[in-house]
């Protein structure tokens, strides 16, 4: 009785410790956050169904280190003369004509102690895919992946030796050089 | 009190607790009673520890949502991330050095050099650097105030124009009191001011006045100028009480030309320098001799007899007589300098600071007898950039007084401040009728005027600037006038009745006027463009007549000798002195500025009385003393300082502290020492007759360096000029020491950096470029005396010798980038490794604020953030203000409290760049990346670069005999070189 007593214990609290590490661990991963948006952007029909290319509006991405969310403006370009109305892009009109901001809710974000420049990854010919997840399916944007150190460096490691093949344009004698170049130190993010 | 953003379900639970509600929603556990609230204390204790340790495993803590609010309408231009750089002309002194202003998101950010100036060719000082800041100063005027109220734009305006529109057929004068403006365009605004109201006047007030120079100039070459100075075509420069690397006239180019000429073979430009107090300047010259300011006047004259027995037939027969005697205290050195500019003639220049009419006369006669003009003196293309008249000033005072003015424009001037009889300015004020100030606070002056009318910060202005004559420079804004403010040339154009937007006023003066004299520019819109673009514009001007010297320098010479030296009656003479930081004290409620390390006595917020050893031996002070200086006008308590190099009977006093209107960080800190003296003749003075006393009171300075010695060390090494030529090859192999650890994976770079000991100034600019660009908080004068202040760069300062004939070191010290680090050994959690590319990384979240890498560091580079300086109310500085938070970098981690920092050689700059070739397609190149504190360098003393590339200039710096690294036998390898210290005694 008392063996069983102590097992159980043991077994109770490896399940609390496991528990409370993991939870511990998981603290500010927000995997599978996808906040509700003040208009129901559906990226479904405008990447997936349009096949609308990400960087038509998220251009920031390929020259700056913030994607960006696409002013208003950006949306016109199309809904300014497409007929078809919907209580979102009312919403999106309304906006406009006030000449309101709109507020969006950022879902994928990095502490302030990360550098993170999504230019170097895109002329690197990294997939928005890749770390987005598959956009062109979700209907509200959800963070696919847990955007944390551990999975950055995951592929940081494994492909970042491998110049892309953008890169190997580029840099011929960097591919010549059997030496790690593309941030495996710690100030290519964190300084 | 800190403010974390709190996990929602922890507030909850703990505002529960607090208020006494029994707690529901989660089970309590056996044993505590589940209604009311007269559990014992150890049961609620239990009770929170438990509640709130499920909570927060339980369900995880919530992070706070974070918004992406994007431009209603998408700007090519702005893209978020993307910076921006625009030139612009700096204003935060006369000099007006051509810019290139950082801007991101709409705002500026960073403040670097123009390099397409022919003047400064990108450098910049310490006040420039900062004036940054000083646009999101909290203590800017929000909109015009008028008689103590806030109004408009329309209603101050009206007040004005009906105050001015009614004295039409009044004589008395409508003055304009300005700072010198070097903007041609504002200058025909104000002509266009002068037609509207013909009793007009522009009376200009410099605190630190040349206008001696301008009127020796008038008597000896007609035309009352100041010379453009060449000290980068002069073999010899002599320098009397001019501070021309540090403050004087044009600080930054000077710099340039002067080091330009510094050069490690036979060459090299000779310098000597004779002041009272010790200088930047002083600092940095071969021969310094320390000559009281009374004294000045006797040595220019036996100066000029020196080199007049050498290079002139009759040896000047006016000034049989006048030299010193043979046994005079600087005779020897009088015949030596006399020798090397005779020797040189042609190339040779001697400047003064002096506000002496006679002996800027004697100087005048010099130069022209050495053939300086023309060459070194350039008189026909002269500076614009000091026309303040004293004796104008002066009168004014005089006129307002007897009721004469009916009305006073203050633009860029503090004169109830900053003027000797700032309290007679006071009175006299009182009987103008209309007094308006345009500065961007309610400054000293501003307290006693009807109206404050603020103008722009020069970053967010338009204008233009003609620093030298036929080099002009174009400011353009760099962002949207935070406040309701209004350009000062708007406002006079308003009040004028020709109301027009600066900036089409600016376009249409380029047109008509300057446009024209520009050779082939083609149509103007391409040439405006252009040179908006590129911030500088060479038009050669008409040159000013002048005639060759024909001063009456024997009447000079008679007047300096009757009025003799020093009187021997008088113990001590004061002077003041114009130092980086403070300059003319305009810029005193700029934190940076206040907390930037005087480059001579390395103190902080305050200024001193600076006493020679002996002399503060003699009397039984030292540092820290609280002592009295009264001179016939005025009295002055200030902490003592001993300063080695220091004239033996001249107390030096840095001018620009004491304000009590300047802003929270610049009130109260050190002493106004611009009443203690005088306008004599209409001149103002820079040095009286002074008593000393003890008070017997101490008070705390706020040094950065305590030591100043360097203990037998090897810290900053000197070579002699010609040495490096001959030193034997055997010397430069050091042992190798043997190597410990296994070596680095290496990657495509190594960065490292070369500092030049012999370029560097000590002008302390690269120390705020630095904090600007690296969101280095400030921590204000206690922590600074618990030696805890935040500067990543440091310029340490090391004496040699003592007494009067001190030698003086500047050193640039950050962290060093140690391939060998002995900080990294130590950290517990690897906060700090070297990166594949050489560079010493600390990584913030990491680091747990053990400190012991501070403790193992040998160069004490590290800095440990002891508070939280963006939420704590002890330190309200920029980055506690919501406004002055805007100046910070968005690519660098604002640091929090318990992590340590340090240099990282501009990491972000390199991350930059090399994001940059990836887009261009090309590998990186030698000069891609500037480091902060390399860009801001007007001598160009630091070159940063990849040392894994053999042909980079750094590489090629490093490799050169006159290399060495700092502390070199500790072994720790650093990335960073020095040069060593060129030291000649002679001229060749």
């Amino acid at each position: 009785m008392k063996v069983r007593v102590i097992v159980i214990g043991f077994a109770a609290l490896g399940a609390g410790g496991g528990l409370l590490a993991r939870g511990a661990t998981r603290i500010g991963v927000h995997q599978g956050y996808a906040p509700e948006q003040p208009i129901a952007f559906p990226h479904k029909i405008h990447a997936g169904d349009n096949q609308i290319p990400c960087l038509y509006c998220h251009s920031g991405a390929r020259t700056s280190r913030h994607a960006g969310i696409p002013s208003a403006s950006v949306c016109m370009n199309c809904h300014g003369l497409i007929e078809k109305q919907t209580t979102e892009i009312q919403r999106l009109k309304e906006a406009v004509q006030q000449g309101r901001p709109i507020v969006w809710n950022k879902v994928h974000n990095l502490p302030d102690f990360v550098y993170f420049n999504h230019s170097q990854h895109v002329i690197s010919g990294v997939a928005c895919q890749r770390c987005h997840g598959a956009v062109e399916h979700m209907d509200r944007i959800e963070q696919a992946a847990p955007l944390t150190m551990g999975w950055c460096l995951g592929c940081h490691r494994s492909e970042a030796h491998v110049p892309t093949s953008t890169f190997a344009r580029v840099a011929k004698n960097v591919r010549d050089r059997p030496t790690p170049f593309a941030g495996e130190d710690c100030t290519s993010c964190h300084y | 009190m800190n403010r974390r953003p709190a996990c929602e379900e922890a507030e909850t639970a703990a505002t529960a607790i607090a208020t006494g509600s029994p707690l529901v929603q989660i089970g309590l556990p056996t044993g505590t009673r589940s209604t009311g609230f007269e559990a014992s204390r150890r049961d609620v204790l239990s009770l929170m520890g438990f509640s709130l340790g499920a909570l927060g495993l339980g369900s995880g803590c919530r992070a706070p949502v974070q918004h992406a609010v994007p431009l209603p309408a998408a700007s090519t231009e702005m893209v978020p991330g993307v910076p921006n750089l625009y030139a612009t002309t700096c204003g935060a002194c006369s000099a007006s050095c051509g810019l290139v202003v950082k801007q991101r998101d709409g705002r500026p950010i960073k403040i670097e050099g123009n390099d397409a100036s022919p003047l400064t060719r990108g450098g910049t000082c310490a006040a420039g650097q900062a004036s940054v800041l000083s646009l999101y100063d909290d203590a800017r005027l929000r909109g015009p105030v008028w008689l103590g109220n806030p109004v408009s734009w329309e209603e101050i305006d009206r007040h004005i124009k009906t105050m001015l529109n009614a004295g039409s057929g009044d004589p008395r004068a409508v003055v304009l009191l300005s700072q010198t403006i070097t903007s041609p365009s504002a200058l025909a605004v104000l002509n266009d001011f002068r037609v509207a109201f013909p009793s007009f006047r522009h009376v200009v007030y410099d605190p630190m006045s040349l206008a001696a120079l301008r009127e020796a100039n008038r008597l000896a070459h007609g035309a009352a100028v100041v010379p453009h100075f060449r000290f980068d075509r002069a073999r010899v420069v002599v320098g009397l009480e001019a501070d021309f690397l540090g403050t004087w006239l044009a600080p930054v180019e000077f710099a340039r030309q002067w080091s330009r000429r510094r050069t490690a073979d036979g060459e090299r430009a000779f310098h000597v320098q004779c002041e009272s107090g010790m200088s930047v300047t002083g600092s940095n010259a071969d021969l310094r001799l320390a000559i009281a300011p009374s004294e000045l006047g006797p040595f220019a004259v036996a100066l000029l007899a020196a080199v007049a027995r050498r290079v002139s037939d009759d040896g000047l027969a006016g000034l049989r007589g006048a030299g010193l005697a043979p046994d005079a205290p600087h005779a020897a050195a009088i015949d030596r300098i006399a020798d090397a500019l005779a020797r040189h003639r042609g190339e040779a220049l001697v400047v003064t600071g002096s506000n002496d009419v006679a002996t800027q006369l004697v100087v005048a006669k010099l130069n022209a007898l050495l053939g300086g003009v023309g060459k070194t003196v350039d008189l026909e293309q002269p500076s614009l950039q000091r026309q303040g008249d004293d004796a104008q000033v002066a009168d004014l005072i005089q006129q307002m007084n007897r009721g004469a003015v009916r009305a006073l424009i203050v633009w860029g001037a503090n004169p109830v401040y900053d003027h000797p009889d700032g309290v007679a300015f006071t009175a006299a004020l009182k009987k103008v009728p209309l007094t308006i100030s345009l500065a961007d606070r309610r400054d000293e002056t501003g307290a006693h005027v009807r109206a404050l009318c603020p103008d722009h910060h020069f970053l967010e202005s338009w204008g233009d600037a003609e620093p030298v004559r036929g080099q002009f420079s174009l400011r353009q804004p760099l962002i949207a006038p935070l406040h309701d403010t209004r350009s000062g040339v708007e406002s006079l154009l308003v009040w004028a009745g020709r109301p027009t937007d600066h900036r089409t006023r600016l376009r249409d003066f380029w047109q008509r006027e300057l446009h024209p004299r520009a050779l082939g520019a083609g149509p103007f819109e391409g040439f405006w463009e252009r040179s908006l673009e590129r911030g500088v514009v060479e038009m050669p001007q008409p040159a000013v007549a002048v005639h060759a010297f024909a001063g009456d320098w024997q009447g000079a010479v008679r007047d300096i000798v009757t009025r003799g030296g020093r009187p021997p009656t008088e113990a001590y003479e004061l002077a003041l002195q114009e130092t980086v930081g403070a300059r003319d004290g305009r810029h005193a409620n700029n934190p940076w500025l206040q907390e930037l390390p005087d480059p001579i006595t390395r103190l902080t917020w305050g200024n001193v009385a600076c006493i020679a050893p002996a002399t503060a031996a003699a009397q039984g002070i030292t540092t820290g003393d609280v002592v009295t200086l009264t001179t016939e006008v005025g009295k002055l308590e200030l902490p003592a300082f001993v300063q080695p190099g220091q004239e033996r009977r001249t107390i030096s006093v840095a001018i620009g502290y004491g304000r009590w209107a300047a802003g929270k960080a610049g009130d109260g800190v050190g002493g106004n020492v611009f009443p203690l003296v005088r306008v004599e003749n209409g001149l103002r003075r820079a040095s009286a007759p002074v008593t000393l006393s003890k008070t017997g009171r101490r008070a705390r300075l706020a040094p950065a360096q305590t030591h100043f010695s360097m203990e037998g060390r090897d810290i900053v090494q000197t070579m002699a000029l010609g040495q490096d030529k001959h030193e034997a090859e055997h010397e430069h192999e050091h042992e190798a020491l043997p190597n410990l650890w296994r070596e680095r994976l290496h990657g495509a770079h190594a960065w490292g950096m070369s500092i030049d000991l012999d370029a560097c100034t000590g002008c302390s600019a690269c120390v705020v470029a630095c904090q600007a660009e690296n969101n280095v908080p400030v921590v204000g004068a206690e922590q600074v005396r618990k030696s805890r202040i935040m500067h990543w760069m440091r310029i340490d300062r090391y004496l040699e010798g003592d007494g009067e004939d001190v030698i003086s070191h500047h050193q640039p010290m950050m962290c060093q980038h140690c391939q060998h680090a002995p900080c990294e050994t130590v950290c517990p959690v690897l906060a700090t490794t070297t990166s594949s590319e050489g560079i010493n990384q600390q990584v913030y979240n990491r680091c747990i604020g053990t400190r012991y890498c501070a403790n193992n560091c040998p160069y004490k580079v590290r800095r440990f953030n002891w508070h939280n300086f963006t939420a704590n109310d002890d330190f309200p500085f920029n980055m506690t203000s919501p406004l002055g938070r805007l100046v910070l970098n968005p690519d660098v981690t604002v640091r929090s409290r318990g992590v340590m920092e340090k240099c990282n050689l501009c990491v972000q700059r390199i991350q930059l760049a090399k994001n940059q070739a990836l887009l261009q397609r090309r590998p990186m190149a030698d000069g891609d990346v500037a480091t902060a504190c390399q860009q801001a360098c007007p001598t160009g003393a630091i070159v940063f670069g990849d040392l894994a590339d053999a042909q980079s200039r750094v590489s090629k710096l490093l490799a050169g005999r006159r290399a060495y690294r700092v502390l070199e036998d500790l072994g720790t390898r650093p990335n960073v070189g020095y040069l060593k210290k060129i030291t000649s005694k002679e001229t060749t």
